[in-house]
């Protein structure tokens, strides 16, 4: 989930988590308060029908005193109601408040009422004086549905802004992945100039970036600088020692068995310089000394690729079939080292076949739209257990004569995995080997 | 023709000298960046071997250099540097070709001729061996007028024994030639026999070819 579609939701949420609080909080607290007024109002009333009871007797109020009394206003909004009593259910003097709901000719309605009893003329009587509730109803709802709209509006409107400034909030933060990052082909062209942002942390993670880029960058500078040095240091004795023999070769009346020496220290000296020239091919390939910045008709290439070689074809008098059911143009790559790739397996697929044998290429788009380049030979093929290590560098195939597959592969792998190519083998011992090359899918 | 060696590795700047001498160069060396300069300022040489790791300046400076003083000699960049760049760079600034080391004096000699032919042309374009007349320009071979069709490889092969007449030429040194630098550890097979015993063949078709000599256990030769 985005950062910012999680701030946007978690302010949205506590924004609801508050306004719902105050919902269910505030209809009781205005109940309560307005149950205070009324409850104070009630026993100021019932002290004041007391008051006049006390000064001027029941007749003030009650005109025929074995009658109970009873009065409300046309509303139904207060009533006061004084009936004489048989029992005394609590002490004289003890004022009770409660809800209550009282019938009015056919209208039943929620009332706070107050009950009084007192004695006056040695007859016990019952006070009650009560306040309609039905606004105080209405109030609460009035109250609530307020509550639930603003909530509405608010964490809506609230929806919005958040998207709107997280985005603003966060764009520091994908300019520097994007500019930094995602845009730095290669270490050496990494760009410093810090990305303009108040936000503390995005300067702070510009910085190590920044910090850390700057690292990679020494260590790939050095790492260069090693190569070339290792380079020049390794291959100039081997230079030296090659036109040395050649030079020797070439004297007058050299001796047979001399000559036989030194064809054998050539071949030699070139296994060494072979071997060298491929770990630095590698060196320098992971060391991102490669531009790619080519578009490679894969097609085009292999035939280039065939031309160059295609005489070992005719000389093994091996069938070779091409089937090309799609094209594939390969943006961004580097063409000589693609050259090298395919040319390492073509000629493998020719070294490691049978006299009379065969060659299959196909080129097509595989169901995930991804162009794949398959290899197949009817040559030795390759082990099982063996499978798994043909990619790695200076494994031993047949331990008991020592024989490795050298550096060809290990190289087809580094360009593969520099042009972010996938490579699978299928082989069976003495049926030949399918090598698949699975170029990335072309950005749409 | 003069050619200028410059090469602060002394014993491969001698073995080059031993070679180009031997194949009637005369030959000129400077161990240095700053005698190279001096050299190439007072002599005019049609080749200057370049190499442009020099310990006192980068070759690629000497090469600046020279073309801004309109030096009209060849260059060839030799290096064992392994810097792309400096290849594009090398081009760019006007080399005419480019060798890495380690290269063959073989190859070293190809290409200092295919760049004087590029640079001239006016060298003749056809030359006879025995009874066939090799034509470098067209890239055909014929005898008494008649065309004896070659592929491109076993053109090259038959070439480069040509310009190397007299001298054993191994097979490693053939394949190096014919399929670059680029194939590993095929020095063993006999891609270079079949393409031999396919050349004969041909050739011979229309005159004897004595002289394409089997030197064994190392080569051929041929003999003019």
């Amino acid at each position: 989930m985005k950062l910012q579609l999680k701030l946007v939701l978690y302010n949205a949420f506590s924004k609801a988590i508050i306004i719902l609080a105050i919902g269910a909080f505030l209809p009781i607290i205005i109940r309560q308060v307005v149950y205070n007024h009324i409850d104070k109002r009630l026993i100021a009333r019932s002290d004041k029908v007391l008051q006049i009871i006390r000064l001027g007797g029941l007749n003030e109020i009650m005109l025929d005193q074995d009658c109970s009394y009873g009065s409300y206003n046309i509303f139904k909004e207060e009533f006061i109601n004084i009936e004489p009593l048989h029992q005394l259910d609590s002490d004289i003097g003890t004022i009770m408040i409660e809800d209550d709901e009282r019938q009015f000719e056919d209208e039943i309605l929620k009332h706070r009422v107050l009950s009084e009893a007192f004695l006056f003329d040695n007859q016990l009587y019952n006070l009650e004086i009560g306040e309609g509730l039905s606004t105080v109803e209405q109030l609460n709802n009035t109250i609530w549905s307020f509550i639930i709209w603003t909530f509405i509006a608010v964490v809506v409107v609230s929806v919005f802004i958040d998207v709107g400034f997280s985005r603003m909030l966060m764009r520091p933060f994908y300019r520097i992945i994007n500019r930094k990052l995602r845009d730095t082909q290669h270490p050496t062209q990494f760009e410093t100039t810090p990305v303009k942002t108040n936000t503390y942390e995005f300067s702070y993670l510009d910085q190590s970036i920044n910090e850390m880029m700057n690292k990679i960058k020494d260590t790939f500078l050095v790492e260069k600088e090693f190569i070339n040095n290792a380079s020049h240091e390794l291959l100039t004795p081997i230079s030296v020692l090659q036109n040395r023999f050649e030079n020797i070769l070439a004297e007058k009346n050299l001796p047979d068995d001399v000559a036989d020496k030194i064809v054998e220290s050539l071949k030699t000296l070139h296994r060494l310089s072979k071997t060298i020239k491929a770990l630095l091919l590698i060196s320098k390939i992971e060391n991102s000394q490669f531009l790619k910045n080519e578009d490679t008709d894969v097609r085009l290439l292999t035939h280039e690729v065939l031309a160059e070689i295609g005489d070992r074809v005719v000389h093994k008098n091996i069938y070779l079939e091409e089937k090309w059911d799609d094209d594939f143009v390969f943006h961004h790559s580097n063409k000589s080292l693609l050259h090298t790739l395919i040319l390492n397996l073509i000629n493998n697929a020719i070294k490691y076949n049978k006299t009379d044998g065969k060659i299959f290429i196909n080129g097509f788009m595989n169901p995930e739209k991804k162009f794949v380049l398959k290899i197949s030979d009817t040559g030795v093929g390759i082990e099982q257990e063996d499978l798994k290590n043909i990619f790695g560098r200076f494994k031993r195939f047949r331990p008991e004569d020592g024989a490795s597959f050298g550096l060809g592969l290990p190289i087809v792998q580094t360009i593969a995995s520099f042009h972010g190519l996938e490579i699978s083998v299928e082989s069976e011992k003495n049926k030949g080997s399918t090598f698949s090359v699975v170029f990335p899918s072309i950005p749409s | 023709m003069n050619v200028l060696i410059v090469e602060d590795e002394k014993s491969l700047s001698h073995e080059i000298e031993i070679f180009l001498t031997q194949e009637g160069y005369q030959c000129d060396v400077a161990f240095t960046g700053k005698s190279a300069s001096e050299k190439i300022y007072v002599n005019n040489y049609d080749f200057i071997l370049l190499d442009i790791g020099l310990p006192d300046m980068n070759g690629l400076d000497i090469l600046r250099e020279a073309k801004e003083a309109n030096c009209e000699s060849s260059f060839i960049i030799l290096t064992a540097r392994s810097g792309v760049e400096d290849k594009v760079a090398g081009l760019d600034m006007g080399a005419d070709d480019y060798l890495a080391k380690p290269f063959s004096l073989l190859e070293l000699q190809a290409r200092m001729q295919a760049v004087m032919r590029r640079k001239h042309g006016l060298q003749k374009n056809t030359f006879m061996i025995h009874d066939f007349e090799v034509d470098i320009q067209n890239r055909s071979i014929t005898c008494n007028g008649k065309n004896v069709p070659l592929t491109k490889k076993e053109f090259d092969l038959l070439n480069y024994l040509i310009l190397h007449k007299n001298r054993v030429l191994t097979r490693m040194q053939l394949t190096e030639h014919i399929w670059g630098d680029i194939l590993e550890d095929d020095y063993e097979s006999n891609y270079i026999d079949v393409h031999v015993k396919n050349l004969r063949k041909k050739l011979s078709a229309h005159s004897p070819v004595d002289w394409i000599e089997t030197v064994r256990g190392i080569g051929y030769r041929v003999t003019a």
